[in-house]
């Protein structure tokens, strides 16, 4: 037994040589994003222990004093603020929101834009629906204004012409939160078809002609071929979302904010930045901050775990 | 394609590894440096104490007339304000004559850091936690400085002021005993910050369209009914103001920093015979929003509010950089608001006053009023204390004394005239009298800011080196506007003044790393209480308050309480 084992490690370790040999040049092009990640993401990590340690400018991370209560003293801090709850609730609606309002929108678009059968008013219709992802949030709100202010944008002067009355998209809570999905959905739905679309392209040809052949329709085509065609590739993306359902953007809920609904705009990334870069409560934030990449992590495991259980490959 | 991708590879890795090399050689470069004017600098020094015993301050000794015997290198904040078309805040004509002065006195170079304006807080905070920040920082947050302080990252300040005493005599003069020692803690005599002085005392005031009023042939309003009634007239009266645009009337408009836009007004809702200790215990929040009395005036703004006398999308845009409110004074769509006491003069050609008579009409023009009279019949202001932006040194700052000299340079008379008014002929011209009138000017020599406060950063406020010239020059310098309106504004913003009193209690440690959150949840109750139904206001108003109390207000309020009893016992009033 053990002889078979060392046996079978040596084998490896000869093939792992000959793999480096013969694809040198590959291995050497992963060093660089491997680079990115050490010098990038896995380094600052040293510095979660802010986190547990009382902040100081002037010193070191490795010389701060620990924080109380065995270092835990800012998570029950942030447990104690009602903004950092008020903060967590809402990231949870939106991202919630987002995932089931958000998740099939491209889905739905890259079925469409697959069934468009003259081809240059699909290319145009897709290069339309990708332009938004390219713009900034600082923009979109911008236009946001522009259009959905309460008094002066386009839209409810319009509604006011025809007598009805202006309708607060910006400057009441429950309205906020649907522009802010929609302009959301708005922004990255047609990039996100991207992906589907080269999922849909890997689809044997011949499955829809035995389709045809049988006499399916273009939804029985579509229910039966192309979405179980692409189905592995909407479970990665799932998974991956779900791992983000409490990370939170900075720039898209900053930007759409404003003083009055500040109760349902208020999120994580928001919180972090008023206290922690505005208020120099670096420790607190950072405490927060790693809270949410826990639960990330963890809903992430969670939601894997369950795609590999419904016989899909997950994301590892 | 595998020849192209090792060729590429290889550059990569040629070109990482130079990156390395530089970076190291860069390193050890600084490290010989060091090691080589270490040595120059006591070779230097035993020169200079040749003559001299060598004592322990090194310093003192490295300077000669006051000038350093090597020439040392300091950074200084400066504000930017990215202004359209102004000139670049660390480059132009007026750091150039700074820097030029400093070297030739002294023999120090200065370099200016630009932080933006409206984030100075974050940048500084960003700053000073990467170990970058300019060795003199400017602020108006003194909450701020007090957490770098409390964190070891500020230079004590009051040994040095007292050892370095006679090489900074404008600094004295200027500042005098009690800018310099205002922010001294009365126990162990800490000093984090200098306070700049405030030449000028004016705050606010409350502007109003003078020719809407002659159209309507109403008389300027004295009292809050009489505002009142001319706001509703505006109101009804949009279609005879501003014909098509009638539907983009304002009668009066304020910003989602509502506390500010509101001064006058809630100011009259305090009692004038109010004492210095509940105005102290109730004034951490520097809009007044726990003082008693603010409650009241939040309520005339929400039923003005609901009755379409406001700006209905105000809170929609953020008060700090936005220019959409300003564009609407601009093409003269808004009849009165409250603002800086010289808001609608300001920035020359591209000032409110200048664009609005272009844009609507030779007659148009804003003009200051007085009409919150308070309980006593006066119209008191609240206006701070003598006192302006606050400068500090962080640790990181190797050159105290080459620092303060460089605030007693700025704070030498000739210098804060010539930042002030700049050269004959391109931007100002001396009148017959002596006074000064100041010009538009162009390119490198756009100030940047009113009077170059963001350079003269122990001084705000015309200060030249004849007073009676400044006195007199002072409506003269805002090129392109009639003088006489600076002079109502300028009488009405400090009329029935009530000057803010350095209450010295030593540091309220609730304080701390609180100022902004507290202030940005202020601006979240003012602006959703002043938008709220008439009925749900109380609701709404008490919430908030109850939520800022909770957040942090309370204890504020409760430690500065048992600090000034602890100081001044069971006296209401400061000691004259």
């Amino acid at each position: 037994m053990k002889v078979k084992e060392a046996k079978s490690v040596r084998k490896n370790k000869v093939k792992v040589g000959t793999y480096i040999k013969r694809y040198w040049t590959l291995y050497l092009l992963l060093l660089l994003p491997m680079t990115y990640f050490i010098v990038f993401k896995y380094i600052p990590m040293a510095y979660i222990q802010i986190a547990f340690k009382k902040y100081n400018i002037t010193q070191s991370v490795w010389d701060m004093e620990w924080a109380k209560n065995h270092g835990f003293e800012f998570f029950i801090k942030a447990f104690a603020n009602k903004d950092f709850l008020y903060a967590l609730r809402n990231t949870l609606m939106l991202n919630l929101l987002d995932l089931v309002l958000g998740f099939p929108a491209p889905i739905i678009l890259a079925l469409l834009l697959n069934e468009l059968v003259f081809k240059r008013f699909k290319r145009v219709v897709q290069t339309i629906a990708y332009m938004p992802h390219f713009l900034s949030w600082i923009i979109i709100s911008g236009l946001a204004l522009q259009l959905l202010a309460p008094s002066t944008g386009l839209i409810n002067i319009l509604l006011g012409k025809m007598g009805i009355d202006s309708i607060p998209f910006l400057n009441e809570s429950k309205h906020w939160v649907g522009t802010y999905i929609a302009l959301g959905i708005w922004q990255s739905v047609g990039w996100n078809t991207i992906i589907y679309l080269a999922a849909i392209a890997g689809i044997n040809p011949e499955l829809y002609e035995a389709a045809s052949v049988d006499g399916a329709g273009r939804f029985k085509k579509m229910w039966h071929i192309t979405l179980p065609g692409i189905r592995s590739t909407i479970v990665v993306l799932l998974v991956m979302n779900l791992g983000h359902i409490l990370g939170s953007e900075f720039d898209r809920p900053y930007a759409l904010k404003n003083n009055l609904v500040n109760d349902v705009s208020n999120v994580i990334s928001t919180f972090v930045y008023t206290n922690g870069i505005k208020g120099l409560q670096f420790s607190l934030t950072t405490a927060v901050g790693l809270f949410q990449s826990v639960i990330g992590v963890i809903f992430l495991l969670i939601a894997n775990n369950i795609a590999r259980r419904l016989g899909e490959r997950g994301i590892w | 394609m595998k020849k192209f991708i090792s060729v590429l590879l290889a550059c990569c890795l040629v070109m990482t590894s130079f990156s390395a090399c530089s970076k190291k050689e860069e390193e050890t470069s600084a490290d010989t440096s060091k090691d080589v004017t270490k040595p120059a600098d006591s070779s230097s020094s035993n020169e200079a104490t040749a003559t001299a015993a060598p004592t322990e301050s090194t310093e003192n000794a490295e300077v000669v007339d006051g000038k350093f015997v090597n020439t040392r290198k300091i950074t200084v904040e400066v504000y930017d304000r990215g202004n359209d078309g102004g000139s670049k805040p660390e480059d132009n004509v007026y750091t150039k004559y700074i820097k030029e002065g400093m070297l030739r006195d002294h023999n120090v170079e200065v370099e200016f850091i630009a932080v933006p304006r409206w984030t100075e807080v974050e940048q500084i905070n960003n700053l000073l936690a990467a170990g970058d920040a300019p060795d003199i920082c400017v602020t108006y947050d003194y909450a701020t400085i007090q957490t770098y302080a409390g964190m070891g990252g500020v230079v004590n300040l009051s040994s040095y002021v007292e050892e370095y005493k006679d090489q900074l005599p404008n600094l004295w003069n200027w500042l005098g005993t009690r800018n310099i020692y205002w922010d001294k803690d009365p126990i162990n005599g800490d000093l984090w910050a200098i306070e700049a002085k405030l030449a000028v005392m004016n705050r606010t005031s409350t502007f109003v369209r003078k020719d809407w009023l002659d159209k309507l042939n109403l008389q300027a309003p004295t009292t809050i009914d009489e505002f009142e009634a001319m706001l509703v007239a505006f109101r009804d009266n949009a279609d005879l103001l501003l014909g098509a645009d009638a539907d983009k009337m304002v009668p009066f408009s304020i910003s989602s920093d509502v506390g500010w836009r509101c001064d006058h007004l809630s100011g009259s809702f305090i009692d004038p015979d109010i004492t210095d200790k509940d105005y102290y215990v109730n004034g951490f929040d520097d809009r007044r929003f726990t003082q008693p009395g603010t409650k009241e005036a939040i309520r005339v703004l929400n039923k003005w509010y609901n009755e379409g006398l406001i700006w209905k999308d105000f809170a929609m845009y953020d008060a700090a950089g936005d220019t959409t409110e300003d564009n609407m004074m601009k093409a003269g769509y808004v009849g009165s608001f409250i603002h800086n006491w010289d808001y609608p003069y300001r920035n020359g050609e591209d000032s409110i006053q200048s664009n609005l008579q272009r844009l609507v009409g030779e007659d148009a023009c804003y003009i200051a009023i007085e009409p919150f009279k308070d309980s006593k019949g006066t119209y008191t202001k609240y206006l701070a204390g003598p006192i302006d932006r606050k400068v500090f040194f962080p640790t990181t700052n190797d050159e105290p004394l080459a620092s303060l000299m460089y605030l007693d340079w700025i704070s030498e008379p000739e210098n804060i005239q010539y930042l002030q008014i700049g050269e004959e002929g391109i931007t100002h011209v001396t009148l017959d009298d002596g006074s000064i009138q100041t010009l538009a000017a162009t390119d490198d020599n756009i100030m940047n800011s009113p009077l170059n406060i963001d350079y003269t950063i122990t001084c705000n406020g015309m200060n030249l080196v004849d007073p009676d010239i400044s006195l007199k020059s002072r409506a003269l310098s805002y090129a392109g506007i009639d003088s006489a309106l600076i002079e109502v504004a300028d009488k009405i913003s400090t009329h029935d003044g009530h000057i803010g009193k350095n209450v010295q209690v030593g540091k309220i440690e609730a304080e701390e790393g609180l100022g902004t959150s507290l202030s940005d949840k202020r601006d979240v109750v003012l602006c959703t209480s002043v938008t709220a139904s008439v009925e749900d206001f109380d609701k709404i108003f008490d919430a908030g308050m109850d939520d800022y109390l909770k957040s942090g207000g309370q204890a504020v309020m409760d430690e500065r309480k048992v600090k000034w009893e602890a100081t001044y016992g069971d006296a209401t009033q400061l000691p004259e």
